[in-house]
This record gives C-alpha cells, structure tokens and sequence, in this order.
C-alpha cells in the first residue's frame, strides 16, 4: 500500500530538510565564484560574504518554516498513513515547533559573527542545525515509538557534530565525544525500553500501547521507565545531568544555546505524548519518580551554578535546574498545568538563548572570553547587551514583570489548585520548594549584574562585544518576548490552552479507540 | 477605599490592576510622595557618576513603592513587591560603599526568600476562596459588592492540611513582612544594606522601603489571618518587637559608626510600631500608623544629614568628630532636632507616636510595654550621647577647623524635612483624624472575622459606626 502523504502539513519539514541537504551545495558553488573572483554587485564576492549570505538563506527558510507552522497552529493533520498514523501534527506539534524554529532562527542569527570571528563559517554549521530542527519537529509529532526513535537519531546526531565543530579547541572535541557517548547510551536505553513495551503491549502505536498497557506488569513498567530514562537524558534532568555542564562548557556557545533550549523543547515534546498518551495508565507509579526528578533536578542544578565561575557552565546548571522546574508541571499534570509548561517551554527558549547570545558576542583572540568576570564592565561599554542580559538573567530567575515570572507563576499556581482540589500536600511542598530554588538561583544570576555594571571593565578579559545586524536583532527579540510576555501574557495564554485542549481532545480519541 | 482604580489585567485570572487608598495607606503615599523630592534634592552633588541611571533607578523605586502601598489585588502587590528590589540593589551596587556588593546579594536573597514563600500562599488563599466561592481572583478586597475578594475567604484555624490553616499561611506571610521591617532576628541585612548604601539609598530604605513590611502586616497580615495572628502569633510578635527594641538600641550605642549608629536605631524604632500594631486596640494601632511615617521623616532626615557631613569629611566615624557644633552651627540645630524627633521629645513628632503606642500597649501587656519603654529611655542614651561625641566639647581634629556650613540647597532640605516634624509634634490630630476611620473598620473587620480584641475607648466606636453609615456608599 502506498503511504498517504499530506504534502501540505509537511511543507515546514520538507523546507528544512531541503534546506539541510542543499545548503552545503550552495556553499561549494560560493567557493568556487570566490575562487573564480567575480563580483556581485560590482563588488567582489568573500568568505565572510559568502557565510553572511548561507546564515540569510537558512534564516529564510526557517522563516518560511515558522510562518506556514505558525499558520497551521491549530490544525489537526495526521500524516503518513491515514489508518494508523505515525504522526500527528496537531495544535501541541505545531506551538512546539514553533518554538523550535525561533530557537533555530535565534541560533543562526547569532552564529554568523561568532563562527567568523573564529574562523569556523563553514556552511556545513547551518545544514546541520537545519537536519537538527528537522528531527525536532518530527520528534515532536511522533505517535509511533519506531519515528520517536528516528526523530531523536535525527535530531542528536547533528548536535553531536556541532558540539565538535570547533575542529581546533580540544574543550569542543572533548564535549562532542563526551555527548556522543552518553547521548549513544541514552538512545540505547530508549530503544531497549522501546522494545519492551512492544514486547508487552504487541504495538508501537502510542495511543494502542496507553490501551493495551497493564500498569501492574513490571515488564512494562521496565520498559516505561527505561524510556523516561531516555528522555530524562535528553532534557538533562537530575540524576541523568551529568553530561551537561561539560558539554555546554565545551561546545561552540551558540550551539551551547541551541542544545540548552531547542533540544529540551523537543525532549519534553516528546515527554508530553510518552507521558501523556502511552504511560497514562501508569502514570501514578511514576508520580513520586517525576516528583523527585523535579526535586532533584532545581536543587541540584541550582546549587550547582552558585560554585561556578564559568558562565557557560553556569548557565548549564541553570538549564537542569529549568528542567527540574518544568518537570513539576508534568508532576500537576492537569492541563492548566501543561499550558504552563508550554508557556515555560517558549518563554525559557528567548531568555536562555538572549543569555547565551550575548556570550557569545563576546570576542577575544585565542582564548575563550566566558567567566562570568568577562563580563565585566558591560554595562558601561556595551549597554544594549548589558541591558538585554540583565533582562535573561532576571526572567530566568524568576523577577515579575518578566516572562519567566508568569511561566513560573502558572507552574506554581497550577500546582496549588491541583494540591488543593486533591487535598494532596505533596505538591504544595513541591510548589515551596520551587520557589526557594529560585531564591538560590538568585544567588548565581545576580553575579551577572554586578560583574556587568559594579565592576571596572578593565576586570574582563573580553576585548570586544559584537553581535553583528542579525545577532542583535535576534537580542531585540528576545528582549521584547521576554517584557510583552511578562506583561501582558494573556493572548499567549490563550494559544497555550487550546493546544493543550487539542491534546486533551487527542487523549479522548486515543480512549474512544479502546 | 477611595481613588479606587480598577482595570482588567489577566481576567480569567482575577489578576486586575487594582488600587485604591484609605487612611492606613494616605500617609505612607504622602510619605514616600515627600521624601523623594527630598532625597533627589540632597543627592544633588552626592551622585557623580551615572546621574541618568541614578534617577531612573529612584523613580522605579518610587513607583515600586508607591504600588505596593496601593495596591488591592494581591497579584499586583506582589509584582510590586519584588519589582522594588531591582532598583534598589542597583542603587547600593552601583552608587555604594566599598563593601556594596555583599551588602546587595544579601539585601536581595533575604527579602526575595521571605516574598516567594509569600507567593505561594497568595495561591493558597486564591484557591480556597476558588473553592468556596468558586470566583478565581486575585482581588483583595471587592470591587463591587458581591464580587470575589480574599478578605472574604474562610481561612480554617486548625484542621485540614497545615499549608491551608491560619498558623501556616501567617507564616509564610509573616516571613516576608518580618524580614523587610526587619522584626528581630530577621533584622542582619539592614545593617550592612544601610552602611553600603549612598545616602539616597539608606534614606529611601529607612523612610519608605520598611515601611512595606508594616504595612503588610496592617493590610494583610492582620485582616486575613486574624484568628493566627491576634492569638496563636502575637505574644511572639510582641516578644520579639520588644526585643527588637532593647536590642537595637543597646547594639546602636555601642557604634561607633553613626550611620550604623542610626541603622540599628531603626531596628529599635520599628519595633515600637510592631508593638503597637500587636497592640490590637485603636491607640495602638493609629500610633504605629503614625510613627511609621514619623519614623520615614526623623530617620530619613538622620540619613540625609549624616550624608551632609560624609560629604565634607568622607567619614563616619563618631571619633573622628567633636566639637562640630563651633563650625557648623546651623547644621548642628537641624541634626539635633532631628535626634530630638527620634527619641521622642514631646513637641515633636516621635512623641506622639511613640505615646499612643505606650498607651496601647499598657492596655494590652502592661510588663511588655514598661520594657518597651525602657527602650525610649535607651534611644535617649545612645543618640544623646552620639551628639555631644560629634557635636559638643572640644574641636579636637584639625581637619575640622574649615568644614563649611549647609548651604542654601542644604537648608532647604533640612527645613523641609524639620516642618513635618513639628507639624505632627504639635497638632497630630490632622494626621490621626484622616486614619481614625480606616483604622476603627479593621479592628471592626478583625472582630468579625473572629479575632479576639481589646476594645478601649466604647464613644469613639460609636461615632465610627455612625460614620460608617454615613459614608456606607462611598467606602466600598
């Protein structure tokens, strides 16, 4: 039988999959018009013109991605197979890859200036990006456990080349082949568990395994947990965080930004529909391990950050302890509380890539500008970046007036109603505990603003920051979805709650075929 | 309330921008709406670098400020609330002494620990009222009659899970109020925030930021708890704010520094006012009204003047004073004027604030009250004494013979702030009879909701009744 294709709902996908095969052509003919000196425009076509016009190109065709998801948001569109399909882009899929591809966009926006100023513009940088967001959105619209696994492949196997893409810094190849392994490991584990639940459940099929799925059988909940193993990895959550803060410390910062935001949108997409739809059955054998996951995972993350000097590395430990926060919305789970975490989910992608932007604006010959004392004195010399950090660092910790206050505001309130509708006490201590993180995290992220405005810059070992035209747009971006979010959510919240009702909607269906 | 401001934020979650006034909350908006044309005032040549960023700093502060003594929604409080905290720590980071940095990440840890535990039981208290009312919101008192307001929601006094109780949401409520009055022993950021911070700072910190936690405890700590707070929690209110006392003042004398000197007599002063909210009868209660704003003027007075002195000698060591009073005569009768309006001298302000505070306190706990007033008498001591080191006896240092008296920007600002001081030393009634009414309705609003209070004075309850009646419509 021949597979039915909705050609439309895959238009994003195919763009950046054609996008990441082509581009590297695209470069090889910019080469050879370089080495061939003809001109464009009357004037002479160079390299870093050439990186300038494959980071426009691959901008524009996530642009064009964003535009036709953003367009489709709410559409329910299965595709592959009619009867049984493998993925479904419905309102969940599309917010989620939404998110993606602005994390992306942001991403390739800022990379330009970085990689030229370090000599790594090769146009390969972009592909792979665009081969990662591919796996993305696909992993986000898996409802088959076979293209869940595909999707992660997809999605990982480029980060792993961008983690090395510093060809020369021993720290970068360190990290690709630290990522490498322990990503390798995880999907191993995933599969394992994948394995499993087919062994028991005798289908790949998300919403057949939620039906077939005997929450009493530990061979299923085996497998279930080794696939919650799998996908805690790839959202670095406590105990499965140990990779992170190297990785992150090592890897190219731009790319840095992308795994800490772009990877984890993903990662908890994925968790959504495994947690949502095949494991509800089992989902209260798993309440305490996410309830501890969560736990652990602000505790740690942010206990962590406050010894380190690093900001990279900072910012590593700040993503777990993000990551932990999130995951107490899959600990409520109601969906006001999965409308949190989508809010969250987006919100954490322009503050955690704004801070990581402005890192990597940082240039210095040779080595690395990224203690937290370089960035010294930037409130004096470079007042846009400095002005755009202060408002990263003070949404991911959490200050009103800001995004990150909301999404942590829902999470936590979330959680109260649930505790109180339950009489459940257990989530109440969740929600103190979540906000006492976020007192501690204070600690670490208000060294930003210090070193940035009550220390001299002749401290920073930094020697200039630029971000370039499209690096500073994407700040501008950032900045603003940080205050029009913080102050006047409500349209966001809006879409939100649809897509979760679409999921909710999505559930009901998956009931009905049992 | 009156002035009332009501728009729609986030509706379907009862999030409103929401204000509105009484006479609890008139004097503290006068309060901060005077100082801070003062403070800008006497910064003017204290500020050096960065004055652009100075001044945006101090109107968010102001309007932080201003917010939080507003507000009615408790959401809006919040946001409020913390927003404060940014312009502050920049103020002592930027413009601060030399240790400013410390001082800063304390100042903020401390207050934004006790303010998120606070978060959490505004939603606690939203959706208990969720749950019986079935209204989400956020308000805090009804916009119109019949419509949700927290004020309005059964808080259990025991039973049920303790996150849920009276005990247990005072705490998380009292916690960030004690620590931004500070209440004893929650009082160790003040200190170090007070010495690091430039003038400007300590004095809006002093005159307004301490305020809040008061007024917190008036506002909401008080009417929504009333059960925890006027019987399971008020002998360890009252214990603690005389504690307060005799420990700041016993800790200030012995400064050597007189602008720490002036910081651990705030942690004395506001003590008082803690006692005479716990007090729980009107005396009590429109004193510590009133000595919150006596404390703003006399203290933020202290501050900017000892900031006057800084600036000519660049130090703030009481030795390294003496005999001032020769070379700077003027000066001298401003500060000591403002030290008499601090340890109560009557005529001036801090008398009266301090009196009715007494007087309510006796009522209440007769032996807490007589150690509180022991404290009057060691205010006396240490600020007494810290004026005849600086001022009186011999000029010993050379380096005094040439320091110049205020000039006319200086004066200025000082007989603004000495006007204040008089006015409610002589004639308070023009103070206490805007806030007679507020504060009679929330000692009536307490015994509804089952608190156990002392009533004094039957006549002017009546008259307040009548009142009410009167302004039935106008009021809700």
């Amino acid at each position: 039988m021949i597979p039915s294709v909705d050609t439309a709902a895959l238009l994003p996908m195919i763009l950046v999959g054609v996008g990441a095969l082509f581009l590297p052509l695209i470069e090889v003919l910019l080469a050879r018009m370089i080495r061939q000196k003809r001109t464009w425009l009357s004037r002479p076509i160079n390299r870093s013109m050439a990186g300038a016009w494959i980071a426009a190109f691959s901008c524009i065709l996530l642009g064009f991605a964003l535009i036709l998801t953003l367009g489709t948001v709410g559409a329910d569109v299965r595709f592959f197979n009619l009867d049984h399909p493998t993925a479904r882009r419905d309102g969940l899929t599309g917010f989620l890859n939404a998110t993606i591809l602005i994390a992306a966009l942001i991403t390739v926006a800022a990379s330009n200036r970085y990689l030229a100023a370090r000599g790594i513009d090769h146009g390969e940088f972009y592909a792979l990006i665009l081969a990662s967001v591919l796996g993305m959105m696909f992993l986000t619209s898996a409802t088959d456990l076979i293209l869940l696994f595909l999707a992660l492949e997809l999605m990982s196997i480029p980060i792993y080349a961008l983690a090395g893409f510093q060809r020369g810094a021993l720290k970068s190849i360190e990290s690709a082949i630290k990522y490498f392994m322990i990503g390798s490991f995880a999907s191993g584990i995933l599969l394992y568990g994948c394995s499993l639940l087919y062994g028991v459940t005798g289908s790949v099929d998300l919403a057949t395994i939620a039906d077939r799925l005997d929450p009493e059988n530990p061979l299923a909940l085996l497998g279930a947990g080794l696939v919650l193993i799998g996908l805690a990895f790839k959202i670095s959550s406590v105990p499965f965080h140990q990779w992170a803060p190297d990785v992150y410390e090592g890897s190219p910062t731009t790319v840095t930004g992308f795994m800490a935001t772009a990877v984890k949108v993903a990662g908890f997409g994925a968790l959504i529909r495994v947690l949502g739809i095949a494991l509800e059955p089992s989902s209260e054998s798993f309440y305490w391990i996410l309830w501890w996951m969560a736990v652990l995972s602000m505790t740690v993350g942010n206990v962590m950050a406050l010894i380190q000097d690093n900001a990279k590395r900072m910012l590593a430990y700040s993503s777990i302890a993000h990551a932990g926060y999130i995951l107490v919305g899959f600990c409520v789970g109601t969906e006001e509380a999965m409308a949190a975490v989508l809010f969250y989910l987006l919100i954490y992608t322009f503050m955690g890539l704004g801070a990581f932007t402005v890192l990597a604006g940082l240039a210095r010959s040779g080595e690395e500008p990224e203690q937290v004392s370089d960035l010294a004195g930037l409130g004096a010399t470079h007042p846009f970046q400095a002005w755009v950090m202060l408002l990263c660092v003070l949404a991911l910790a959490g200050i009103p007036g800001t995004g990150g206050f909301i999404g942590k505001f829902q999470l936590v309130s979330s959680a109260v109603a649930r505790a109180q509708q339950m009489a459940d006490s257990s989530l109440i201590w969740l929600s103190v505990i979540l906000v006492l993180n976020s007192a501690v995290s204070l600690g670490y992220y208000l060294r930003v603003p210090i070193s940035m405005w009550f220390r001299d810059p002749e401290d920073s070992r930094a020697e200039s920051s630029d971000s370039g035209f499209l690096g500073g747009a994407a700040l501008l971006t950032c900045a603003l979805a940080i205050i029009l979010f913080g102050l006047v959510p409500n349209d966001l919240f809006v879409v939100t709650s649809e897509q979760v009702d679409a999921l909710a909607s999505a559930k009901a269906a998956a009931a009905s075929l049992r | 309330m009156q002035f009332v401001q009501h728009t729609a934020w986030r509706a379907d979650y009862g999030i409103n921008y929401y204000l509105g006034g009484d006479g609890i909350s008139l004097f503290l908006v006068v309060l901060t709406g005077f100082l801070l044309p003062i403070i800008f005032l006497a910064s003017w040549t204290d500020i050096g670098v960065r004055i652009k960023h100075y001044i945006f700093f101090m109107l968010a502060l102001q309007t932080g400020m201003l917010g939080a003594f507003l507000a009615l929604n408790m959401f809006l409080f919040y946001v409020f609330w913390e927003v404060m905290l940014i312009p502050m720590y920049f103020v002592i980071g930027i413009w601060g002494g030399p240790r400013r940095i410390y001082a800063t990440i304390k100042f903020f840890i401390y207050t934004m620990v006790g303010s998120l535990l606070m978060l959490v039981g505004i939603l606690v208290i939203a959706y208990l009222h969720f749950q019986q009312l079935q209204i989400l919101t956020f308000d805090y008192l009804p916009v119109l009659p019949g419509a949700g307001a927290l004020i309005n929601t059964e808080i259990p006094a025991a039973g049920g899970p303790f996150w849920a109780t009276q005990i247990g949401l005072f705490l998380a409520f009292a916690l960030a109020f004690a620590i931004k009055v500070p209440l004893f022993p929650f009082h160790t950021w003040l200190p170090d925030a007070h010495v690091e911070a430039p003038t400007a700072g300590s004095a809006v910190l002093a005159g307004v930021l301490l305020k809040l936690g008061t007024y917190g405890f008036v506002r909401y700590g008080l009417p929504l708890f009333p059960i925890a707070a006027t019987q399971d929690f008020a002998p360890w209110i009252i214990g603690l704010s005389v504690t307060g006392i005799i420990y700041g003042a016993l800790v200030a004398m012995i400064q050597p520094d007189i602008k720490k000197l002036v910081a651990y007599s705030s942690v004395s002063h506001l003590g008082f006012v803690m006692l005479g909210m716990f007090a729980l009868n009107i005396q009590g209660l429109e004193g510590s009204v009133l000595q919150m704003v006596n404390h703003g003027i006399s203290t933020g007075a202290l501050f900017i003047l000892v900031g006057m002195i800084y600036e000519r000698r660049h130090t703030r060591q009481i030795e390294d004073f003496g005999g001032i009073a020769h070379v700077m005569p003027v000066f001298t009768v401003f500060f000591v004027i403002a030290t008499m309006s601090s340890v109560g001298l009557p005529l001036l302000n801090g008398f009266v604030g301090e009196f009715l505070i007494l007087i309510g306190a006796f009522d209440k706990t007769p032996y807490w009250a007589a150690l509180a007033a022991m404290g009057v008498i060691l205010s006396a001591v240490y600020m007494l004494w810290m004026v005849r080191r600086v001022f009186f006896g011999p000029l010993r240092h050379e380096e005094n013979q040439r320091l110049l008296d205020l000039s006319l920007r200086e004066k200025v600002v000082a007989v603004a702030l000495t006007i204040p001081m008089f006015w409610i030393g002589i004639y308070p009634a023009s103070f206490l009879r805007p806030m007679d009414r507020s504060a009679h309705e929330l000692l009536l609003t307490l015994e509804a909701r089952g608190a156990v209070i002392q009533r004094e004075a039957p006549e002017l309850i009546e008259i307040d009744l009548s009142e009410q009646a009167e302004h039935a419509g106008v009021h809700e």
